[in-house]
């Protein structure tokens, strides 16, 4: 029992853990400055044919930004407040097609009354890389039970692109990639030992933004 | 005297309320989704927009195994649209209930409603794809145009996301889409715009 419940301890310790690398760009040494009234808009990129950036994503990462006094606009709220150009179909790839959308009067004005500074577009997906173990459960007269192991690798990789809109530039690039192995253990009741990778994309992103944004 | 709880029944009853739920495997989505405003600007035309009874209350079955109801919504979405792109717009049952004339009159239809879940797409995502066909007709309702609208939304797949409600998510994109695809798309199908371009040199002063 002792052996078991030691194994189990360091099974725990050794797969909760998650491996995080970021990468960041910046087109210049300086820090973003956010005047008081600017605000930043964060959009989950959704053109990719195999994948979608989930909102749920796009959430987590504007409440880390919210946390540092940023004003950040909720993504639907401001998705409706200029529907339907920023759709999977209409959202602007580049900034040419920026530069073009803000010069449609409506458009230009719904941006322009939200304070809008910059536009953060957040790209990217958490996948299950790889599977292994089998685990089985089974009831009968005499109780019920699972026994067996599994794990299961996840990725989360994001990419966020902070685009300066006084300017049209592309100010920075972070790129966040995270790793890491959960475990399901049957021992009678199914133990979870899961990592949270997305959660640690999303934290390790948001500080990363954080960094890059400074109060004027 | 020590009293023994027997635990097991209500262990196999719970399971086989499962297996039997899990079973059934229908699912019945309803969607009761409104769409925001479109900010366009509406350009200077008289139209009639048809949406019958059946396209208004429809229901699709993308398999024998899913109904999708999306006749509210689709009216909802149609109805903004619309709206945004033509500054006189009329929304009627049927053509016997239009009362005054019109540039064009439009009908649009469903054609075609498919789903795909992550277990046959082998993707992280569930997919919808709505086909329209949107019937342009002139003045005296002479045919135009019978142009064909594909959309398409998508969600991503999650843990505690349930099948109902990524197939609910993916068709309020793919409804939202509407609104995309025709803003982009409608002012620019080829024969409605040979017909407008001379009803208003037509009309021009």
């Amino acid at each position: 029992m002792k052996i078991l419940t030691l194994w189990l301890a360091l099974l725990g310790l050794a797969g909760c853990t998650t491996t995080t690398t970021i990468d960041e760009y910046r087109s210049s040494n300086k820090q973003l400055t956010v005047a008081t009234n600017d605000s930043v808009v964060l959009l989950g990129r959704r053109d990719a044919g195999h994948y979608e950036t989930d909102a749920e994503f796009v959430d987590c990462v504007g409440n880390k930004l919210r946390s540092s006094q940023l004003q950040v606009i909720p993504e639907q709220a401001f998705m409706d407040a200029l529907y339907p150009w920023l759709e999977p179909r209409t959202a602007p790839k580049g900034l040419m097609r920026m530069r073009q959308l803000m010069q449609e009067p409506l458009v230009g004005e719904a941006i322009s009354s939200q304070s809008i500074r910059y536009f953060v577009w957040l790209d990217g997906s958490t996948e299950t890389l790889d599977k292994g173990g089998s685990i089985s459960c089974a009831a009968g007269p005499g109780g019920a039970g699972c026994f067996g192991f599994a794990k299961w690798d996840k990725a989360s990789i994001y990419e966020a692109i902070v685009w300066d809109v006084s300017d049209y530039s592309e100010v920075a690039r972070v790129r966040v990639d995270s790793e890491g192995t959960s475990y399901l253990i049957g021992a009678v009741a199914p133990i979870p030992l899961l990592t949270p990778v997305k959660s640690d994309a999303c934290k390790s992103l948001g500080k990363q933004l954080q960094s890059l944004f400074v109060a004027d | 005297m020590f009293k023994q709880t027997n635990f097991s029944q209500p262990i196999i009853g719970l399971l086989s309320a499962l297996l039997l739920s899990g079973c059934s495997g229908a699912t019945r989505i309803q969607l009761e989704s409104s769409f925001p405003a479109l900010l366009t600007e509406p350009r200077e035309v008289r139209a009639a927009v048809i949406m019958s009874p059946e396209f208004s209350e429809y229901i699709a079955t993308p398999n024998k195994n899913m109904t999708l109801e999306i006749g509210a919504s689709q009216r909802n979405i149609f109805e903004k649209t619309f709206r945004g792109l033509i500054t006189e717009v009329v929304f009627v049952d049927n053509l016997a209930l239009i009362e005054e004339p019109q540039d064009i009159i439009i009908r649009p239809s469903v054609v075609d409603v498919q789903v795909a879940v992550p277990s046959e797409n082998y993707l992280n995502v569930y997919e919808v794809w709505i086909k329209y066909n949107i019937a342009i007709s002139d003045t005296d309702d002479n045919p135009i145009d019978s142009w064909f609208m594909p959309v398409y939304g998508k969600t991503a797949s999650s843990f505690m996301l349930q099948k109902d409600a990524a197939v609910g998510s993916a068709t309020t994109i793919a409804l939202r889409d509407i609104g995309a695809k025709l803003s982009l798309d409608f002012y620019r199908i080829p024969a409605l715009k040979t017909y407008l371009d001379a009803r208003w040199q037509e009309t021009a002063p």
